[in-house]
């Protein structure tokens, strides 16, 4: 029986290495899933001592048997209790509501360990091997049950608003901890309670813990506050920063009011979000808007545009400029204080494509950065969708011009001769036929 | 030609202040007769005021400006109207066009740009005017400047150009325009290169810089700034909305 304690605390070690290693919220969820790990390990770890020291009695001294039991059973009794936890604190997650039987579970608790410390414990030798059976044994069982009868009920009262996954996970844990305790009942020679724990613990951890799903649903969250972010109603925008340019320029402030005029335009176009391709034009005047403002903060910066006019409707990714000059601004000219100059100029390549260069005279790539945003954008699509850091942009807009336009499209950078660097943006131009 | 009475709707009084204070209304021969904040208001306004130019806000308490613009037409259809609108919203755009309207503008409103808005009014009524009335001696005279003006608009023209061409002087021109029209000779001719580059737009597939040749623009980056301001578009991509629109209908 030894082997099988050893082969569960192998599989737990191992689902533990990975869910620790993994990113996830701080959730009270995740917390009692952490101790339930720590906690199962080290109850495994008792397990398979007991199942070795109840069939030694005669070579172990009875002290020492005696502990290990009540480890065993201390731990399995935290355990059951953890379940209980996590299964109520899902539920709390699903109806908002939270439960009244917490305090009892927490009170029973420190009864059941109490138990278990002072409880006599009385060993029975049969053939088949040996185990405990007496007071101590059959309350560690009503313990289980407590928890069990807590747990089920909690969930029978509020199936109604729960999620098809959570319902699941909690039904498997529920089976297994009943069929499992009932063998076990039966056969007390058996000593399958580790097998229980490591499968409940497992259905939790396939279903509900599973880092990738974590990692998605984290992915999902951030994702959705930064587009709650930018869903401050924009007409309230426009209205109250109209209403405040008015104020300046009645306040005979011009220069405040020509600012704040700008940065209306460049929120009215950046909200555009909803349309995944946009005309040249709109980008354009998006850009020109952002380096307007920046100009006037960094009066050193100048900015020049050279723009086939012609190529005004073509239909691009939106947003793409902004972010690739303002990645020119924060790493190339920052560095030399803002001085420098910005060139953007789209022409036309052949009769299908068109390339967009964004030039600037800033500091250049720093060693071996160009190798690696070379890298990055060549393997655009192994790159893991990054929320943070300074590339998050370049990557992004790269990955949008493969998927709307077509994988011979895209992004890359050269090295000016005379310092500085240039971005080029390949594009399809498929001007609506006149 | 007669001051413009101007009727202000906008429910926000900082808008209506704006207005009156910042865009200079004397220099371009209008007067505000009147304001209203709400659509109820701005319906009786325009019974009693009978202005001739409402500048409307979309978005206004009781009655939008929509319906406000819809209801007056019935009694006063000669009076213009210029939506000023927050709402970038294409299905406005749309009724509004429906309505005859004179001008659609997007809030922040920029009051150098009005002033091109209103100038164009002007010459619209100009243009109609003069399509119906019988000429006068002196009207005969504008008549022949704009005539001419339409007919090398392509060419370098200026105030002295015309002067050669009629042996007046290039000042009393330039007042010609301004007591006949209402505007300066610039705006006048402006509007008369951005009707032309227009209709080239919608009617032909010359590229832009042939266009801004043709309607008197030698370099066609003036060219594409001067139309963006007076149409808030480029020109290519007033091209594009047109045939999209033609596509739509």
């Amino acid at each position: 029986m030894l082997r099988m304690e050893i082969a569960l605390f192998l599989v737990i070690a191992f689902v533990a290495y990975i869910y620790f290693s993994a990113e996830k919220e701080r959730s009270e969820l995740h917390r009692t899933f952490s101790v339930l790990l720590v906690v199962v390990l080290f109850h495994l770890v008792f397990d398979g001592v007991t199942v070795y020291t109840v069939n030694h009695l005669e070579t172990v001294p009875r002290f020492l048997n005696d502990t290990f039991h009540r480890l065993f059973i201390g731990t399995m009794i935290l355990i059951f209790f953890l379940f209980y936890r996590y299964i109520a604190i899902l539920v709390e997650g699903e109806t908002g509501k939270a439960g009244r039987l917490n305090q009892a579970a927490g009170i029973y608790l420190v009864i059941a360990e109490l138990g278990d410390l002072l409880l006599p414990i009385h060993y029975a030798v049969t053939e088949q091997g040996n185990y405990s059976d007496g007071i101590h044994m059959i309350f560690c069982y009503i313990s289980v049950a407590f928890y069990f009868i807590l747990g089920a009920g909690l969930f029978l009262k509020n199936r109604k608003e729960i999620h098809r996954k959570e319902k699941m996970a909690i039904g498997i844990a529920m089976l297994v901890e009943l069929v499992v305790t009932t063998l076990q009942g039966i056969n007390h020679t058996w000593l399958i309670s580790g097998m229980g724990i490591t499968l409940i613990t497992l259905a939790f951890y396939l279903i509900l813990e599973n880092p990738d799903i974590l990692r998605a649903e984290l992915t999902e969250q951030k994702m959705s506050m930064l587009y709650l972010k930018s869903q401050v109603n924009p007409h309230f925008l426009y209205n109250t920063l109209d209403t405040i340019r008015i104020q300046a320029q009645l306040n005979d402030d011009k220069k405040v009011a020509e600012l704040l005029m700008r940065l209306v335009d460049f929120f009215r176009l950046s909200v555009k979000v909803d349309r995944s391709l946009v005309s040249l034009d709109d980008e354009i005047e998006l850009l020109e808007a952002y380096m307007e403002l920046m100009c006037y903060r960094y009066p050193e910066l100048q900015c020049a545009y050279d723009i086939d006019p012609d190529l005004g409707g073509v239909p691009v990714p939106n947003f793409i400029l902004q972010p690739i000059v303002e990645n020119s601004l924060l790493h190339g000219l920052k560095n030399k204080g803002y001085r420098g100059k910005v060139t953007i100029s789209v022409q036309k390549k052949d009769s299908h494509c068109m390339e967009i260069c964004v030039c600037d005279t800033g500091s250049g790539f720093a060693q071996d950065k160009k190798a690696a945003i070379d890298e990055m954008l060549r393997s655009y699509a192994k790159q893991a969708p990054k929320l943070t850091g300074n590339s998050i942009g370049i990557l992004n807009v790269q990955k949008r011009i493969k998927l709307l336009c077509g994988r011979e499209y895209g992004l890359w950078y050269t090295e000016n001769e005379n310092g500085g660097v240039t971005a080029h943006i390949l594009l399809p131009v498929e001007e609506k036929s006149k | 030609m007669k001051k413009l009475r101007v009727l202000l709707v906008d429910d926000e009084i900082m808008i209506r202040e704006g207005f009156k204070r910042l865009f200079d209304w004397e220099a371009h021969d209008c007067e505000v007769v009147g304001e209203a904040a709400d659509g109820m208001e701005a319906l009786a306004q325009i019974d009693t005021l009978k202005p001739d130019l409402a500048i409307m806000d979309i978005n206004i308490p009781i009655m939008n400006g929509l319906k406000v613009i819809q209801l007056s037409r019935i009694k006063h259809p000669d009076m213009a109207f210029v939506i000023v609108s927050g709402y970038d919203d294409f299905s406005y755009c749309r009724e509004a066009l429906r309505l005859k309207i004179t001008d659609y503008i997007l809030k922040p409103v920029n009051y150098e740009e009005f002033g091109t808005c209103i100038d164009n009014l002007k010459i619209a009524l100009f243009q109609h005017q003069s399509s119906q009335k019988e000429v006068q001696q002196e009207e005969r005279t504008i008549h022949g400047i704009t005539r001419y003006l339409q007919e090398h608009l392509a060419e370098e023209v200026s105030l002295s150009v015309l002067s050669d061409e009629f042996h007046l002087s290039a000042q009393y021109i330039s007042q010609l325009f301004k007591s006949e029209i209402g505007v300066n000779f610039l705006a006048y001719l402006t509007n008369i290169r951005m009707e032309k580059a227009k209709q080239l737009l919608m009617s032909t597939s010359l590229s832009v810089a042939e266009i801004s040749a043709q309607s008197g623009y030698s370099d066609y980056r003036v060219f594409t700034k001067v139309f963006k301001k007076s149409e808030g578009v480029t020109p290519s991509q007033y091209r594009r909305d047109f045939l999209e629109d033609v596509k739509n209908r």
